[in-house]
């Protein structure tokens, strides 16, 4: 092994840290391009089968929150979120309750006493041409 | 040399950059929440996950923090995170409330749509210490009668019901009687509206969370009497030398813990809790500018037992939207549904947590307790009180427990 002068040694090392500071760089702004801002709120829900809900069955959907609805007149469904604030309502007998201040809705989702003014949203229901339903919270 | 400076340059800048790396890696991942209320995405439960939910009235799914506590919501480095809070620890503190708890059109609005509850407390006799401030200056000579021009802070009333329209703050650099001026320095201290003193012991003891937050991160309205004398059983004021004496016995039974030494009570007085007999109003504030806690705090023995010609003011719960379903539906102790007949006070407030039984005898739930205690009216009973005779300390007479 030949003898290294301190001007190579120097030299050697100087570079070294260069290039490590390098990398080291490129690493960073590759993380700094390569940052995930937060995705947009998820509006579009797959469902699945539409063969899988029968008729006059009502699903509760609590990822959603809503409640899909199989009638003779289709498929429908209502928000479970409380128009009042914001709180996922709870099914009761007839209707919906929210655990939070207490708003009523009757089972069409209409405010029966308040604080809720507003009822219960009604959320689109599509059907594609695979037989599949896709729920819009938008 | 140019080499030397260019290694030494060389060495330098791998350390700022490996310097910047690890702190940039100790960042942690963060985890966001979307409530429903505000639809922002905020990090805060990347640390605070461990925090128990508030309220049942206040999910963090709803709510999630910044909408109470403030804050910057994606931020990971905790001064910055924490830099622009509402009130510190307690977001419920009166110079920050309208924002807080106030929000979202939540506890700030009308009468009518029955959200005044940060206007009633602003003007209610636990913030203003009105009639406090009041009595020191008349008796000091500062002022010339009793009625009330100074709060802890400036406060109008525009719908005044008592006469009082406006209070002015009570500044104690304006004062010149020393013993005035010792009051403002040193019995100012314990109202809701004051700045809270430096110990974390003591940071919620203002606002709203000197009443509602009997836990850390816990609101509710089943008020133990435990919480009320954290301010109003801790001692006495020596009006001789204006200061604040703490209580310095160690009470080993309820009634001796309950009330000031001095005071005469009755075995229900010091069973159930402060907010099983007083209501919302006389302990929040009916909207109006009071001048003493006598001309607010009117629920007396009678209130809930009658007089010898008269049984208590009851009401049948008929409407859905009866404010006593609803304070029944934040604390549900007593099952109340549309058809109980409970108690009401003179003034009308619901006493939400009592039933009038088929016998004629009434039922109190324990808002605190849930303990169920019956009781009957003196109609009927050998109670020879005068008929104008009515007031509370009239039943200490007969009913006073020995101490």
């Amino acid at each position: 092994m030949p003898d290294l002068s301190r001007r190579d040694f120097l030299k050697l090392t100087t570079n070294t840290l260069l290039t490590a500071s390098g990398l080291l760089g490129l690493g960073a702004l590759f993380r700094f391009f390569g940052y995930q801002t937060e995705p947009a709120p998820q509006t579009e829900f797959d469902l699945g089968a539409a063969s899988n809900y029968p008729m006059d069955s009502r699903t509760l959907l609590p990822n959603i929150p809503a409640l899909l609805l199989h009638t003779k007149d289709g498929f429908s469904a209502l928000s479970l979120t409380c128009t009042h604030l914001g709180c996922t309502v709870e099914s009761k007998e007839n209707g919906f309750t929210c655990p939070c201040h207490g708003s009523k809705y009757d089972a069409q989702g209409n405010v029966l006493t308040g604080p809720a003014i507003k009822q219960l949203s009604a959320l689109r229901v599509e059907t594609t041409s695979e037989g599949k339903l896709i729920l819009h919270t938008d | 040399m140019y080499r030397r400076l260019l290694f030494i340059g060389s060495a330098l800048l791998l350390v700022v950059i490996l310097v910047a790396w690890q702190q940039s890696s100790r960042t942690p991942k963060p985890i966001s929440l979307t409530p429903t209320l505000t639809g922002e995405t905020e990090y805060c439960t990347t640390c605070h996950a461990e925090l128990p939910e508030i309220s049942k009235s206040h999910p963090l799914q709803t709510f999630g923090c910044v909408s109470c506590h403030g804050g910057e919501r994606l931020a990971l480095d905790a001064d910055l995170a924490h830099s622009s809070m509402r009130g510190g620890a307690n977001p419920s503190d009166l110079s920050v409330v309208e924002m807080s708890c106030g929000g979202s059109n939540c506890h700030s609005g009308s009468e009518a749509e029955n959200r005044d509850h940060i206007q009633r407390v602003m003007t209610s006799i636990q913030s203003t210490y009105t009639g406090a401030i009041a009595n020191i200056r008349f008796t000091f000579g500062a002022q010339t009668d009793l009625f009330p021009q100074f709060g802890t802070s400036a406060i109008t009333d525009e719908k005044t019901q008592t006469g009082i329209t406006a209070l002015a703050t009570f500044d104690v650099a304006t004062e010149t009687n020393p013993m005035v001026q010792k009051f403002g320095e040193n019995c100012l201290t314990c109202h809701i509206n004051a700045v809270p003193r430096d110990e974390e012991v003591h940071a919620r003891q203002t606002g709203c969370a000197a009443c509602h937050a009997t836990e850390q991160h816990k609101l509710t309205t089943a008020i133990p009497y435990t919480q009320c004398n954290a301010c109003h059983n801790r001692g006495n004021y020596d009006l001789g030398s204006m200061t604040f004496m703490e209580r310095t016995d160690t009470p080993t039974t309820r009634i001796e813990d309950y009330y000031q030494p001095i005071a005469q009570f009755t075995q229900c007085e010091y069973t159930l809790d402060c907010v099983d007999c007083h209501t919302r109003s006389e302990v929040m504030g009916d909207g109006d500018l009071h001048a003493t806690q006598k001309d607010i705090q009117y629920v007396q023995c009678q209130t809930c037992h009658g007089t010898m010609t008269q049984l208590p003011q009851t009401k049948t719960i008929v409407d859905p939207n009866d404010i006593a379903l609803k304070m029944e539906f934040l604390n549900p102790v007593s099952d109340l549904k549309i058809g109980d007949t409970i108690l009401v006070t003179e003034k009308g407030e619901p006493l939400w947590n009592t039933r009038v039984l088929p016998d004629g005898t009434y039922e109190l739930i324990g808002k605190a307790t849930s303990l169920r205690f019956n009781f009957r009216p003196v109609m009927g009973t050998a109670c020879e009180q005068k008929p104008d005779e009515q007031g509370s300390q009239y039943c200490h007479a007969c009913h006073a427990v020995e101490r």
